[in-house]
């Protein structure tokens, strides 16, 4: 009898293991040995030093950089998640209405989403490449244009391109996220709205955003981890150039650790969009989460 | 029963006893070399060496040393070397173009402790001597390339630019006739300021205007009049609309690619530029090359890079294990700078050679070699024995890309000499 109770307790926990320990070894464990690193001094040529207190935290936050990039990170993870959620549940709307060809649309929607972000990045890198790229030719045979244009000549029209990459390719996943919402919405819900004289936009508000809040939660949560985490784009298209001016935290962490080669601050910039992930991450959960808790 | 558990006991003993002695006959060197071209790691691991690879043919030659050797990117070379130093992992041997962060941090060993002598004097003093710190030298020059001026014979001919530029003032007024001719569909100028190599162009500028990125005793001298003048100069070309509208995102491949497709009329690039436009289908251009243009009575300032070898310590061995280790390096040395291996390798890849025993073999297979050898005796060398050095190459491309939107070069270069001086 007790060798089935105490059978029974630990059991789940058996199963449990393989998990846990590959979740220990593969992403606790690094995530403690930059902490670690973080507080350590390390020399431009890679060896670990002694313990250094915030000193890398105060090389990262006195970078001349940070405060460009922390502003770009900002305007890069606001536009990119909140743009790609209008348009993606907009998309998602059109999908999930009934028309011939439907699955097809659905299959083309899927693919920027599953390309590979660095080729896709070098895609669009090519398309829009000074006076050489491919939109200049398709718009100079169309005749639309007389000259090519350089589609990129002040670094901030190339931090906005950036952007609308970082935004095409975010749509699919945000559009799937919502659909799959949809697609378990009660027809029930809508005969009653339309029954008690509800136009679109009343359905829209009062029926359709209430019960795809869980998918837009989960959506907007993932994606504003992934976006903001998000390197390819930023490196294939500009490097951050010029002067970091492009450049998101997680790309200046990058070029600081292995191209300035201070892993120092790096380290500890790495630690900071950490904490920012986090906090931001856990705020959008406990507000959402209370907003469903009073529906 | 018995009996066969104790011959089985037996023929372990006797199987791994053999194991121990084959292990300490045998060394095995851990070796980085970095990607020079497409050809780089077919030559080494591939049948680009006469059907058969480096490593195979080493390793017959020099039975009980093994080579774990990887060719890496020259993008992630440096990661890849601070990682595996930061998890204690350095490799043996390394190829790279930097060494003083190394040897300031006390990685590396004395060149004298594994080359040599013979193989020593072979190299060309003055490449030697761009390696020494503290009178002892840490590296071993692999090899070298020089840069020149590229120039499209045709454009210049059209554009009515009768003498190929030498002085700024001449680069000015041949850029202005190409933009008046052409009206902005061929550039006359190639600028490449990004993070590839914008330290070359920065080169390029004070070293034709007498600066430089040390001052006479050796001290960092990053903002002086001189390269003040000398990278005003160079912005100014890009206000002027006279270069590639985006040299901060523009590598020095793109440019090769505009020059090849006669986009662009002049370009600084390394001697192997005829093989890149070769490999990459661009026959219809027709160039020459000429001397780097220089300020009006400042002397001309020729560019060389030169990347080097060097080995790493291994604290963990004892005196003996080390002295072994390092008769195998210097087997390693040995085997690949001798002439029917080296310059095989030089020329496969278009650079220039660092030893004297190559020199005859190369001038008779390629005379366009002597020219370059030339150009090479009058180079200068980036400062890469300071130990500043990488914050230099990083801080002065910051500096052009500030300037190239609007930043003022004097400032950007105090607050660079401040930093890197404090």
């Amino acid at each position: 009898m007790n060798t089935i109770l105490i059978r029974h307790k630990w059991e789940p926990y058996l199963w449990l293991l393989p998990s846990l320990l590959l979740m220990t070894v593969f992403v606790v464990f690094p995530i403690l040995i930059v902490f670690r690193m973080s507080f350590s001094e390390i020399s431009r040529s890679g060896v670990m030093g002694g313990f250094a207190g915030f000193k890398n935290f105060i090389d990262a936050v006195n970078d001349k950089a940070f405060g460009t990039v922390m502003k770009n990170t900002a305007v890069w993870v606001v536009s990119v998640v909140g743009l790609s959620t209008l348009f993606g549940f907009i998309v998602a709307m059109v999908l999930n209405a009934d028309f011939h060809g439907r699955k097809i649309a659905r299959s083309i929607v899927v693919f920027p989403w599953a390309t590979s972000l660095v080729i896709q990045a070098s895609v669009w890198n090519y398309i829009i490449k000074y006076e050489y790229g491919n939109l200049n030719n398709v718009l100079l045979n169309l005749g639309i244009l007389k000259n090519a244009v350089n589609w990129r000549t002040t670094y901030q029209i190339e931090f906005a391109w950036e952007c609308g990459v970082g935004i095409f390719v975010t749509i699919p996943f945000v559009t799937f996220c919502v659909l799959a919402g949809l697609q378990s919405i009660d027809a029930a819900y809508y005969e009653a709205a339309t029954v008690d004289g509800a136009g679109f936009w009343k359905k829209l508000r009062h029926v359709t955003l209430p019960l795809v809040r869980p998918s837009l939660t989960v959506s907007t949560v993932l994606n504003i981890i992934y976006v903001f985490n998000s390197f390819p784009i930023v490196y294939t298209i500009t490097k951050g150039a010029p002067a970091n001016k492009t450049d998101t935290l997680i790309t200046l962490l990058y070029m600081r650790a292995f191209y300035d080669q201070k892993k120092g601050a790096a380290t500890a910039m790495s630690v900071i969009g950490f904490v920012i992930l986090c906090i931001a991450a856990g705020l959008y959960m406990v507000i959402s989460m209370r907003g469903e808790e009073e529906l | 029963m018995k009996k066969l558990v104790a011959l089985l006991a037996a023929l372990l003993l006797v199987v791994s006893c053999a194991g121990v002695a084959m292990a300490e006959d045998e060394i095995t060197l851990d070796v980085i070399i970095c990607q020079y071209g497409n050809n780089t790691e077919n030559w080494f691991l591939g049948t680009g060496m006469n059907g058969t690879s480096f490593v195979n043919k080493f390793e017959t030659e020099n039975p009980g040393i093994k080579l774990n050797l990887e060719v890496v990117s020259w993008d992630d070379v440096r990661s890849e070397v601070s990682t595996r130093i930061t998890n204690n992992k350095q490799p043996d041997i390394l190829n790279i173009d930097w060494f003083s962060g190394y040897q300031g941090d006390g990685l590396l060993m004395p060149v004298k402790d594994y080359c040599p002598e013979e193989l020593f004097n072979d190299f060309f003093p003055s490449f030697i001597a761009e390696s020494v710190v503290d009178d002892t030298v840490w590296a071993v020059p692999d090899l070298a390339s020089a840069r020149a001026l590229y120039y499209n014979v045709d454009i210049l001919a059209e554009a009515g630019v009768e003498k190929v530029p030498e002085t700024w003032a001449e680069l000015e007024d041949a850029c202005q006739a190409i933009k008046d001719f052409y009206n902005g569909e061929v550039y006359g100028w190639g600028l490449d300021m990004t993070t590839d190599e914008g330290q070359a162009a920065f080169s390029y500028y004070v070293w034709n205007n007498d600066g430089g990125f040390l001052d006479d005793e050796g001290n960092i001298a990053i903002n002086s009049e001189k390269n003040v003048e000398a990278i005003e100069f160079a912005i100014g070309l890009y206000k002027n609309g006279y270069t590639n509208p985006n040299p901060a995102t523009q590598t020095r491949y793109d440019l090769q690619d505009m020059f090849g497709a006669g986009k662009l009329a002049m370009v600084i690039a390394p001697n192997n530029l005829p093989s890149y436009l070769a490999e990459k289908g661009y026959t219809d251009v027709h160039y020459n090359t000429a001397a780097l243009p220089t300020n009006e009575g400042a002397k001309p300032g020729a560019t060389g890079v030169m990347d080097r070898i060097m080995a790493f310590k291994d604290t963990t061995l004892s005196e003996e294990e080390n002295a072994k280790r390092n008769e195998a390096i210097g087997k390693f040395l040995t085997f690949f700078y001798t002439p029917e291996n080296y310059v095989g390798w030089v020329s496969m890849e278009g650079f220039l050679p660092a030893v004297n025993s190559a020199v005859e073999a190369l001038v008779a297979s390629d005379e366009s070699f002597a020219g370059w050898l030339k150009v090479l005796d009058s180079c200068q060398f980036y400062p890469t024995a300071n130990e500043k050095w990488d914050a230099m190459r990083v801080g002065v491309i910051n500096v052009e890309q500030n300037a190239l939107i609007g930043g003022d070069v004097k400032t950007l270069l105090d607050e660079l000499q401040a930093e890197l001086t404090k």
